[in-house]
């Protein structure tokens, strides 16, 4: 099975929000002191795929449209035992719209070649857009499953068990290739999916990533990582330089919230707690 | 004329989630002088139907037996399908599941550009605007389309609901489609927890539960507040990574966001991307063993000890209050 | 005429075939020899070890701790019969060679004023004392039974051995005196005594026979000892003063070594330790040189609270391990002893060094456990989520607490500091820390040195921003990869700017600057700032207006401390600041831990099994209102630990820079 894993590098999203300014004119957030990491839920898709290799075998390539800096998340996700990993050069817009960047990534995938898995995270860390695997799946032609927290390789007809969906076409899963499992506001479904298929990635606690070997880590510095640019890949260059058409970041800025904590007083613990209880009294009945 | 649609998934009934989109539909109609149209997919739900039939100045249903239950791509196939035939201006979603993943896809085969997770709606010289939370709710950004139809998924309980009523005038138009067997992906087993049970998001009193919990087992005390309270438990992102709790528990950024009257945060630090998902909260309250947790920053009152000796404290002293 | 005779006894008297005894005695040499080659040769399989540099100094040590057994009488009990026991074995030792010089080589020496007062009767009081230490170690071990010790049937065996080679020692001199009418045999009293015993009981004949039986049983037992010692903890008497020799020398916090890492990246040997070949031979050495004292495990911290580290224990897997299959990985061994739960006791330790400290044939326990923590962390990546954490933020952010909220000057707003970007005069680099930026407890601390500082009038500048973790933590938890990345960078960023003077709040900063950066090419003079402070107030350059009416106890930090020796600037600063001060029962090279160390800090503990509540409880015993520390770590464990304990009495934790500032704010 031919897996290709999109990781987004972000900056650090955990820096304190004391540090996190904005750019009013480039609308975009001000490198300042943070680090450039790799956004969660890519490597949540990475070590989902890893999972699936380790059980049922597969190739992974790690793609990723970003500056020459995001090669360190390549290098990460090879030092994590990707098998490839490749990267379109970014030397335009910081921040391409989400179509911009699927139409990229399709480009690229097309030019790997064979791919039967894509897998994103479901969002990212920075901007949070949540669409680039829908417009992905869609330049690809394939369908597309979000939320996704669990991937197997199914059997045949799986729709047979205790718990099938009583309007489930019973024929469904018949020479399904994978079965999908993805949160639903209050549970989750799941799918019985042929191959090529898009999927984005939420996290669980059985997908936290992975910790790198260090010596895995020392071996990722020496692997090739193949460098595309946009012109390689046949995409309207200019268009995604400029950051795409879809759409336009026409403001950003951060709000200013004002609001002061009673810590409630007390000489003892028992009053404290009497004065909190108090408090949350006075509040529900009023609502 | 400009037509607006408003896109419901019929599972969920007339929720506060699809008030709020229908609200927002029918505001932006009168706002550009347009048509409202609604679309509901899935199972007929009469209720549903009539209630939005009563604000819409067209209803549209796709609920032929093979979009009973929703399948993906057969639904974004009738979806894409009636829209083509309306040409909308606007199509507005809710932020449920499959409204997120649908919208986006939609847009594509529209042609038109997407945008979610939206605080706000405008329209600026004819151009749609919306304005959503960045950066883990650091920072809030005015995102205009570029591309018509403008595909928008609302953070759909942080808008107004509007009277509806159950006469109305509007017809209720059944469609049908030649569905073309998509059978790429198929649902193939549901689960969800109680039917009936609330929803968090619509939860007027929440306990919400961190790291510093430390297991499963403190769950069970937050559990037992909230029920005395009449509110539901939740947790964030730490706690559930770590198994003790449901992912539908989780809160934050990439979680349910929450607009509860009061949420009560225990040992929970207070990160951005938690913050961003109680944004909404009207009173926002903290037990947390640390003064300088970051969470006390947006909290209207709070207590500086060790959640464990205040827990069993305040269920008695809550009792009592509560006599 | 009264003929003037010389004192001394008849050898071999009662004896024939003499040479059965050379005979024995070339066996038990040959067995014994061949049990000391066994063991050589396993220690030469370990890797190399630079441990016989500086001679003056190891013989030093030789002499203060293995003849002087300085660490071992730490303990009364245990320190008396096992000064007995020794110093009876170097006489009777001696002894025997006075008379194999006299009798086989012909030197005159057993004779006369030396024969009465050395070999007959300080022979005889410390072969009685030897008698006297082996009934109380008998007692402890059979009576007592202190949860410290091993207990074994060679343990026994030892003991039982040595008492009756004592014994009969004292009977056959005991009825060689009785029968031979030894005129001098008074000289030796316990020998007397049997003697005079003896001849109200047994006739001449009679006692002959048994002296004749009792010598060949002597010598039989005194050689089967000989011959089996080596193979057992015996081995100490050897291993110990070779291993005392042989000792690292300078400050604990020295003792964690590089690894090679472009060697192993081409050899592809593992990181750490994975087999016995991971091992030196000093460490090899180490294993054969524990006596199963089991004081290492008495004052583990983590052991006195109920967890299963054990540092005798793992030491004396490992020798086991070492000593049976010596090629299959370690990993067998973990899968053999306790599954799973095995390798679980190494992220308990929080490398304090107390059982360095407390060896008495200085075994190093805690580098062992570094060692074995690097080959899981870095080859297997196989440790605590709550460690990975720490390390993921390290690598990212530069430092160890994710989900800080701060940020690296938040602490010093109001105040004046300059970063040595900007402040080219600065003669001293205050070195923040990540706990001291980025706790917001701590940052006061900082605040109040740095103020302390400005008050002083020394010119000093910060990093600021681009202050990035020493990488201590990296070390400590096993990521001694890591740990080089960020010392190289670390190095590069001060000798961008010049920096040779460091002050610092952090005892493990303190600690890696001293002891390991130099191994990176990162020289500075380097102070704690409780020295830097305390050397200020000497100089008269801080002056103190107030003085606290509360009781204060410190606390040593166990990077300062025990790991660098430095004890007293801190209490300078308690004394100044305070009028009453105590000191806990455990302190100064005894300190017992906080719990924060060794990436402790980053572990969930079980509620009932914590360190720093069990200092709290010690600190608390004092009846101070006041808990001094030094320490970032200690500072958040100790609060969270007295807070736990304190019931409901007001006693606070405050760094000694917080004290100071307090006593000194107000001054000119």
């Amino acid at each position: 099975m031919n897996i290709i894993v999109c990781l987004k590098q972000i900056l650090d999203p955990e820096i304190p929000a004391r540090d996190f300014r904005v750019d009013g004119e480039k609308k975009e957030a001000v490198r300042g002191p943070a680090n450039l990491v790799t956004n969660i839920f890519c490597e949540n898709a990475l070590e989902t795929a890893l999972q699936l290799r380790e059980k049922s075998g597969g190739r992974i390539t790690a793609l990723t449209f970003g500056p020459e800096e995001a090669e360190d998340t390549l290098r990460k996700a090879l030092a994590m035992k990707a098998d490839a990993a490749t990267l379109v050069v970014n030397d335009g817009s910081p921040h391409p719209d989400p179509l911009a960047v699927a139409q990229t990534l399709a480009a690229a995938i097309r030019k790997i070649g064979a791919f039967d898995l894509v897998m994103l995270g479901r969002e990212s860390g920075d901007w949070g857009v949540a669409q680039t695997g829908g417009l992905l799946a869609e330049e690809l032609g394939a369908p597309c499953v979000s939320f996704v927290d669990h991937i197997e390789v199914g059997g045949e007809n799986p729709g047979a068990e205790p718990n099938a969906d009583p309007n489930a076409d019973p024929n469904a899963g018949q020479n399904a290739v994978l079965i999908v499992k993805r949160q639903t506001e209050n549970g989750w479904e799941k799918l019985a999916a042929k191959l090529p298929l898009v999927v984005t990635i939420t996290n669980n606690e059985f997908n936290v990533p992975r910790i790198p070997k260090t010596r895995d880590i020392m071996m990722s510095a020496r692997q090739p990582i193949t460098k595309w640019t946009l012109e390689d890949l046949g995409v309207n260059a200019a268009e995604i330089r400029a950051g795409g058409s879809y759409y336009e970041v026409v403001d950003l800025a951060i709000p200013v919230k004002e609001v002061t904590c009673e810590f409630v007083s007390g000489d003892t613990l028992e009053q404290k707690v009497e004065r909190f209880a108090e408090r949350i009294v006075e509040i529900t009945r009023a609502l | 004329m400009t037509d607006i649609v408003i896109c419901l998934f019929s599972s969920s009934g007339y929720d506060r989630a699809a008030q709020g989109v229908v609200g927002a539909g029918r505001r932006l109609a009168t706002q550009l002088n347009g048509r409202l149209h609604a679309v509901v997919a899935g199972a007929h739900n009469s209720e549903l139907n009539i209630r939005v039939a009563s604000v819409a100045d067209a209803v549209v249903t796709a609920d032929q037996r093979e979009l009973t239950r929703y399948q993906p791509e057969l639904h974004l196939n009738a979806i894409t399908q009636i829209c083509r035939d309306i040409g909308p201006r606007v199509i507005l979603f809710g932020n449920d599941t499959y409204s997120q993943e649908t919208a986006p896809r939609l847009a594509h085969r529209l042609g038109g550009a997407a945008a979610g997770d939206c605080l706000e709606l405008m329209t600026q010289d004819g151009a749609i605007r919306v304005k959503r939370s960045v950066y883990g709710g650091k920072a809030l950004a005015t995102i205009e389309l570029k591309r018509s139809p403008a595909v928008v998924w609302l953070r759909a309980r942080a808008f107004e609901p509007v009277a509806t009523s159950l006469a109305s005038v509007t017809t209720v138009r059944r469609i049908r489609f030649d569905i073309q067997a998509d059978d790429r992906t198929q649902i193939v087993e549901r689960k969800s927890e109680a039917a009936g049970a609330a929803r968090l998001e619509d939860a007027r009193v929440i306990l919400s539960g961190g790291r510093g919990l430390g297991g499963p087992e403190a769950f069970k005390d937050l559990q037992e507040l909230a029920t005395m309270l009449g509110g539901q438990t939740a947790a964030s992102r730490a706690a559930c990574d770590s198994g003790w709790c449901p992912p539908s528990w989780q809160v934050g950024q990439t979680g349910k966001k929450v607009a509860p009257g009061l949420y009560i945060a225990v040992a929970i630090r207070g990160a951005s991307q938690h913050m961003a998902g109680i944004s909404d909260a009207k009173n926002i309250a903290a037990i947390n063993i640390d003064p300088d947790a970051p969470i006390f920053k947006s909290c209207r009152f709070g207590i500086v000890e060790d959640y464990r000796k205040v827990i069993p404290l305040l269920k008695e002293k809550l009792a009592a209050l509560q006599k | 005429m009264i003929q003037h005779i010389e004192a001394t006894r008849p050898v071999l008297w009662n004896i024939t075939n003499v040479w059965v005894m050379y005979a024995m005695f070339a066996v038990s040499i040959a067995v014994a020899g061949y049990g000391v080659y066994q063991r050589v040769a396993l220690w030469r399989r370990g890797a190399s070890s630079k441990s016989f540099d500086r001679p003056a100094e190891r013989l030093k040590a030789l002499l203060e701790h293995a003849l002087g057994q300085r660490r071992t009488v730490r303990e009364r009990y245990a320190g008396f019969f096992h000064t007995f026991i020794y110093t009876g074995f170097i006489i009777l030792t001696a002894a025997t060679t006075v008379v194999m010089l006299d009798y086989d080589f012909g030197l005159p020496i057993m004779r006369g004023a030396f024969y009465l007062y050395f070999q007959s009767f300080i022979v005889d009081v410390f072969g009685a004392l030897a008698l006297i230490g082996v009934g109380i170690a008998a007692a402890r071990r059979l009576v007592i039974k202190p949860a410290k010790l091993v207990y074994t049937d060679e343990s026994l065996l030892i003991l039982a051995s040595i008492f009756l080679i004592a014994l009969t020692g004292f009977l056959v001199e005991g009825w060689r005196i009785a029968a031979t009418n030894d005129p001098w045999g008074a000289w030796s009293p316990f020998g007397y005594l049997v003697a005079r015993a003896s001849q109200s009981l047994m006739s001449v004949e009679a006692m002959r026979t048994a002296h004749l039986v009792t010598w060949w049983s002597h010598a039989a037992l005194v050689f089967g000892f000989i011959a089996w010692a080596p193979y057992t903890k015996m081995l100490h008497a050897l291993t110990g003063p070779l291993n005392i020799y042989a000792a690292r020398l300078g400050p604990s916090g020295a003792a964690l070594k590089r690894l090679d890492f472009d060697k192993l990246a081409e050899t592809g040997e593992p990181m750490g330790v994975k087999t016995l070949a991971g091992f030196t031979w000093k460490d090899l050495l180490d294993f054969d040189a524990c006596t199963e004292c089991g004081r290492c495990t008495s004052v583990c911290p983590a052991n006195r609270v109920g967890k299963e580290l054990s540092p005798r224990d793992l030491i004396l897997d490992l020798r086991n391990f070492a000593r049976g299959d010596g090629d299959s990985a370690f990993a067998a061994l973990v899968a053999n002893s306790v599954p799973a739960a095995a390798s679980e006791r190494l992220w308990q330790c929080t490398t304090c060094g107390a059982c360095m400290e407390a060896c008495p044939v200085f075994i190093e326990q805690a580098t062992k456990i570094v060692d074995l923590r690097r080959y899981l962390v870095m080859e297997e990546s196989d440790f605590p989520d709550t460690m990975q954490e720490a390390i993921t933020s390290l690598e990212s952010r530069g430092h160890p607490f994710r989900g800080t909220q701060s940020s690296r000057m938040d602490w010093a707003e109001g105040l004046n500091v300059k970063t040595a970007a900007s402040a080219r005069d600065a003669e001293v680099l205050l070195w923040v820390g990540c706990g001291g930026a980025l706790i917001e407890r701590n940052q006061k601390v900082v605040r109040a040195t740095a103020q302390l500082l400005e008050k002083a009038g020394v010119k000093f500048a910060v990093l600021g921003r681009e202050e990035k973790c020493t990488g201590d933590p990296a070390r400590r938890i096993g990521n001694e990869f890591l740990f080089e990345m960020m010392a190289k960078e670390n190095v590069e960023t001060l000798k961008g700017y010049g920096v040779k003077k460091i002050v610092t709040s952090c005892p493990h900063c303190f600690n890696t600057f001293r002891n390991e950066y130099p191994q990176f090419g990162g020289d500075y003079e380097v102070y704690h700032h409780s020295e830097f402070l305390a050397g200020l107030v000497n100089e008269g350059r801080i002056k103190t207006t107030a003085q606290s009416d509360k009781t204060i106890t410190y606390h040593d930090p166990c990077y300062l401390g025990r790991h660098n020796s430095v004890f007293d600037a801190p209490r300078r600063l308690v004394q100044i600041s305070s009028r009453s001060t105590v000191e806990m029962k455990q302190n100064r090279e005894q300190g017992f831990c906080c719990g924060g160390g060794g990436g402790m800090s980053f572990v969930e503990e079980p509620k009932d099994k914590r360190v720093n509540q069990e200092r709290a409880r010690q600190a608390l015993e004092t009846g101070a209102d006041v808990v001094a520390v030094g320490c970032p770590f200690c500072m958040t464990m100790l609060e969270d630990g007295v807070n736990a304990r304190k019931g409901e009495r007001d006693v606070k934790v405050m760094d000694v820079a917080e004290l100071l500032w307090q006593a000194a704010q107000d001054s000119n």
